[in-house]
């Protein structure tokens, strides 16, 4: 059992050490290929994956 | 049952005789050292120093009884020495009026004596009786031999229900005794009062299948019910060799933590304000100018502040790499409100917040934001800043659970344990209020009593025993 958590730990702070050393995070994002370079000069032709959101205008 | 021994030669020497109430062939075992010995066709106890073997006792069997389970002849192996089974007895005692019995199988080696190995739903011990008087502590229920703590687990008054074969002793049906037993796991010491003498005995506890093998049984021993008084936990050992090795890794945790925050640029890569205007018609989105994100791969954090009260502000955003066109794609809400009710004031929301892109390359980027919010709320000021190569707590935390959690679930599986064999002791109760608090505090738990810390200490000083 020792060896077997001793494994373990070692993976879980590898796996900490690279995830910390790649920038990784717990946030999803959508990534998108080849936006074109016109949305530079014109942003309103790009279309955000999240227009459209449903805002909570609300309050307690 | 290691070390070597002499054994008995691998001849049966008996002495015949015959049962003068039945007629019935008797065999003698132990010679002169048997006292009574028990006829099993009329079952009469018989006098065995006496040469016309006077009947001492007749008793009723019950058909349910069960026969020994090693039957009697039979040699078996204990710590190098070979011992033949040459008596047997069932024991009984009442709790709460339920009748609990366990087994005693006499062993006799004419060079090494007497030995027991007693057996109850499948839990078996290998006993002899012990040469010193153990200390006992006063005021606690303690007692100490050869330097080893015993704590008292359970008195009753045992009653000689069966009996077969023969004995060193004056042996009756009916008979009854005084037991305590002051457990030390894997080892019991007993005690056996009666109105002439106390007998000191010690256990130690043996796996049905070690028995099987000593004795050369067929088939598999019986199926090990519950946990037994004195019966070593599966876990003992492992508890304090895990939470050592917990430690060492949280040690590590911090180390790595101090390094990576050390060594994370954490670097500012663009800051700017703006504002909204809510009643404008025109197009909201707008691109910023193009910042540099250098080094290796790594997250972009993406903090956003907004002037808002009572309202909110939504930001699609885009962060995208001029050259590559690869773009990621988010959209954040910045929203707060405040008021005043029956309960008092409260607030809800934030007017900051903050996000993190994973594994950004490096390149030239800029953002495109596309603002929205409520129409004619004024104008809505805010302001994003981009810092690059911000460690990640989160991940700090998340490894802190994950090394803590199993060895938090095996320390729960070792108290788990000492709960269940303490529930079955007369002195569990009281078992936390002494000195020697180990396996006491486990069965604590059940009570509740005690910190976690607490807890996880007792449960090391245990595991450390």
């Amino acid at each position: 059992m020792r060896n077997a958590f001793f494994i373990y730990g070692l993976t879980i702070l590898s796996a900490l050490a690279w995830a910390e050393y790649r920038g990784w995070s717990l946030n999803r994002v959508d990534e998108v290929k080849n936006v074109p370079r016109s949305v530079r000069d014109n942003p309103g032709s790009y279309r955000s994956v999240y227009g459209y959101y449903h805002h909570y205008t609300g309050g307690k | 049952m290691s070390s070597s021994g002499p054994t008995p030669s691998s001849n049966p020497q008996v002495k015949a005789l015959n049962c003068p109430g039945c007629g019935a062939a008797l065999t003698l075992r132990s010679f002169s050292q048997a006292v009574t010995v028990v006829c099993d066709s009329c079952h009469s106890i018989l006098d065995a120093q006496d040469p016309r073997l006077k009947i001492l006792q007749k008793f009723q069997v019950e058909t349910s009884e069960d026969p020994p389970l090693i039957p009697l002849g039979n040699r078996g192996t204990i710590r190098g020495a070979q011992y033949e089974v040459i008596g047997f007895q069932r024991r009984t005692i009442r709790v709460d009026g339920m009748p609990y019995s366990w087994h005693e199988y006499l062993l006799f080696n004419p060079f090494k004596g007497f030995r027991y190995l007693t057996e109850y739903n499948g839990h078996w011990n290998d006993a002899s009786v012990l040469r010193a008087i153990p200390v006992s502590s006063p005021g606690a229920n303690t007692l100490n031999y050869l330097g080893e703590t015993y704590r008292l687990f359970q008195t009753a008054n045992a009653e000689t229900g069966y009996v077969l074969g023969e004995f060193p002793w004056q042996v009756r049906v009916g008979e009854t005794a005084e037991v305590s037993d002051y457990i030390s796991p894997p080892r019991v010491i007993s005690s056996e009062k009666t109105d002439q003498e106390i007998t000191w005995s010690m256990g130690e506890y043996l796996a049905g299948r070690d028995v099987w093998k000593a004795f050369k049984l067929a088939g598999n021993p019986p199926q090990a019910v519950g946990v037994y008084e004195n019966q070593p936990s599966p876990l003992i050992g492992h508890v304090k060799a895990v939470w050592k090795l917990c430690a060492a890794f949280l040690l590590a945790l911090v180390v790595l933590i101090i390094g990576f925050y050390a060594t994370a640029r954490n670097e500012q890569v663009f800051s700017q304000s703006y504002s909204f205007n809510t009643n404008g018609k025109t197009e909201a989105s707008f691109v910023t100018d193009v910042f540099e994100l250098k080094g290796r791969t790594s997250d972009v954090e993406i903090d956003t502040q907004a002037g808002v009260n009572n309202s909110w502000i939504y930001l699609n955003y885009a962060l995208i790499n001029e050259d590559t066109g690869h773009a990621y794609d988010f959209g954040r809400e910045v929203s707060y409100y405040s008021g005043y009710d029956s309960d008092g004031s409260w607030t809800e929301g934030s007017q900051k917040d903050s996000v993190t892109i994973p594994s950004v390359p490096p390149g030239r980027y800029y953002l495109r934001v596309e603002p929205e919010s409520e129409y004619y709320r004024g104008t809505i000021y805010y302001s994003i800043a981009l810092r690059r190569d911000v460690p990640q707590f989160s991940f700090f935390g998340i490894a802190a659970l994950a090394l803590l959690i199993p060895a938090g679930f095996i320390t729960w599986k070792f108290m788990n344990f000492e709960h269940l064999r303490w529930a079955e002791s007369d002195y569990s109760n009281s078992a936390g209020s002494d000195d020697n608090q180990n396996a006491g505090s486990a069965a604590g738990i059940a009570g509740g009593i005690g910190t976690v810390a607490g807890l996880i200490g007792d449960a090391l000083d245990i595991a450390d025993e």
